[in-house]
């Protein structure tokens, strides 16, 4: 699909970045012009529960703020994955934090048949990885293609693991083409200026993870996308 | 600089639907914000009380909302321009200070975002207030509500509301929900006079200078009265001051109606998503338009006559089980009720895409052309 608003939805659980992540990348879209409009999901819970994140940007008005299917689907949780797999159809690529879930079972012709799982919500970013993935049960509606990127394992044996939802930001950002690398980073300052003023190594960590992410998506996209087209 | 204007010069910018409300609010130069939290519209006391004191403007967190809706007149009759924000449950307890501003004329605005419904229900959204607002309490519904689109309208709207509550002295509402609340988009703030907007400075109802009956008329602002002819008497003018100003004051969009088929109805963000629809399948061929509603009291009636004359083949959408549909029958009324034809998409406290409303609106369409299809083979 070349034409059209890009339509995103991130999932994951409370604490994981999720809206945070999608705020930023409505918020670079919308600095370069470009039409936007984010909407989170929430419900009664202040902590934890599934959240789901929705984003619109491209060059056209946005009609309803929430929509029936993504062309990217990103799940940090296998929660967040029963909610998620409505968005999804043959046209999606979905996203997942391989650290935490284990593949999907889907029907996919780019990776097969494949299942997945995560670790319990709670203080989510701080965790240690357990090293165990459990496995979703339920069969993936037929998707366009499926990558799993390790994010939170990256974020915690490399960065912080704090930014593992900066990681994923620039994945989505890099796999949707629709803002530049130098707008999220922007959009990024902007968000954490008062955080950095206090601690001036957080710009260089974020802007790391950031980076590591954009250039994720596009190793990742190599042979799937023609050059020039959007995905 | 600050010159304790809160917009000079007018600049895009990226707000959560609360935030512009807020905005709204200090652009139209209310003073004062009394309260009660309640979901989705917490923010909005959130960013007042954040703002408000570099602007020289107050805020109150009262008990309930009860005691915020009164506060907020008694704020009014001292002479300030106030106003206050409430959803669900919240918008209930409100209704007795709506009547009593009715009654007495009181320009109160009230910032409404639906949540679900009935009772606590949800904290997301809905459109199921739409009764509520346009004609709760005990009353006549001498009411002004708006049910913005956009972020953009939220801004405009509110400020209007301002506007045409001092100006017409009824009270005013912006019916917003929890999608428009919670949502970021793009929009532009500009300080209102610069656009031509006339808001009349707030003067006190009470307190006045000089001897009451002597050197000027008391003021003597009743809600209660002794017989019933009074009231009638009392009742009757503000009545008809509505009726006089309902023309002035209703609002619409509309699009693609001439060779229109079938005419989407909507409010709020579900217009929204009826707009992109219509768009949409009209790039298909499809002949359909939209109908949408800004001011859903007074209900611009004329113009959905004028519409339904033009296609009486309707498709009402709503997360709401037709409260925009019943405002329509009693808009319609008369000689035109029995010959329209309504089709219904209700869904209660539930968003709608615009998806959802292009498949309604074709499925409509093709029933109808199979319908006249197999009455020429008959």
């Amino acid at each position: 699909m070349t034409s059209g608003n890009r339509r995103i939805v991130i999932g994951g659980e409370g604490g994981q970045g999720v809206q945070a992540a999608a705020d930023i990348l409505a918020q670079a879209a919308f600095e370069e012009g470009k039409k936007a409009l984010y909407i989170p999901n929430f419900g009664i819970e202040q902590r934890g529960g599934t959240s789901l994140a929705f984003v619109q940007i491209g060059t056209e008005t946005v009609g309803s703020p929430k929509f029936e299917h993504a062309h990217l689907v990103v799940a940090l949780s296998s929660r967040s994955l029963e909610r998620l797999q409505g968005y999804m159809n043959e046209d999606s690529i979905i996203l997942f934090d391989s650290s935490l879930l284990e593949p999907p079972q889907v029907s996919d012709e780019v990776v097969g048949r494949q299942t997945f799982n995560t670790i319990a919500p709670e203080t989510f970013a701080e965790r240690r990885l357990t090293g165990q993935r459990q496995k979703f049960p339920e069969m993936l509606p037929k998707v366009r293609a499926v990558f799993g990127l390790p994010a939170s394992e990256m974020a915690q044996t490399k960065l912080h693991p704090r930014v593992a939802n900066i990681i994923i930001l620039g994945t989505v950002a890099g796999f949707t083409k629709m803002v530049t690398l130098e707008s999220v980073e922007a959009a990024l300052e902007k968000r954490l200026a008062h955080k950095i003023e206090r601690d001036p190594a957080l710009k260089d960590l974020n802007l790391k993870a950031l980076e590591w992410g954009w250039q994720s998506a596009g190793r990742m996209l190599e042979g799937l996308v023609p050059a020039g087209e959007i995905p | 600089m600050n010159n304790g204007k809160p917009i000079n010069e007018e600049r895009q910018v990226f707000m959560y639907g609360n935030e512009v409300v807020v905005w709204a609010a200090l652009a139209a130069g209310a003073e004062f914000l009394f309260g009660y939290p309640i979901t989705p519209q917490n923010e909005i006391m959130h960013y007042w009380s954040h703002l408000a004191p570099r602007y020289d403007r107050g805020f109150l967190q009262t008990e309930d909302e009860l005691s915020a809706g009164f506060a907020t007149l008694g704020g009014i009759m001292a002479g300030a321009c106030c106003f206050s924000a409430t959803s669900g449950p919240g918008t209930v307890l409100f209704q007795e200070p709506l009547s009593m501003a009715e009654m007495m004329r009181i320009p109160l605005v009230l910032i409404v975002q639906q949540r679900g419904g009935p009772s606590t229900a949800t904290v997301i959204y809905s459109q199921q207030e739409v009764f509520l607002t346009a004609f709760g309490g005990n009353g006549e519904g001498l009411r002004i509500v708006y049910s913005p689109g956009s972020h953009q309208e939220m801004y405009d709207l509110t400020i209007k509301a301002f506007a045409n509550a001092w100006e017409y002295r009824f009270p005013a509402l912006v019916l917003g929900d929890g999608y428009q609340a919670q949502m970021r988009e793009p929009v532009t703030l500009y300080d209102p006079p610069r656009r031509g907007i006339i808001l009349k400075p707030p003067s006190p109802l009470v307190g006045l200078e000089g001897v009451p009956g002597k050197e000027r008329e008391p003021a003597h602002w009743r809600n209660a009265f002794s017989v019933e002819e009074e009231l009638y008497d009392a009742l009757k003018p503000i009545i008809d001051d509505f009726h006089w100003a309902a023309p002035t004051l209703t609002q619409k969009e509309e699009g693609f109606i001439e060779d229109a088929e079938l005419i989407v109805v909507a409010h709020g963000i579900v217009g929204r998503s009826a707009e992109a629809a219509v768009r949409e399948l009209r790039k298909e061929g499809m002949p359909v338009g939209f109908f949408r509603p800004i001011t859903l009291r007074p209900f611009p009636d004329n113009d959905i006559k004028k519409v339904l004359h033009a296609c009486p083949r309707l498709l009402v959408a709503e997360s709401a089980q037709g409260q925009l549909a019943k405002l329509i029958r009693i808009a319609v009324g008369g000689e035109l009720e029995h010959s329209i034809e309504m089709y219904t998409y209700f869904r209660p406290g539930l968003g709608i895409t615009s998806e959802e409303i292009m498949r309604e609106a074709k499925s409509v369409i093709n029933r109808k052309r199979e319908e006249s299809l197999s009455a020429v083979l008959l």
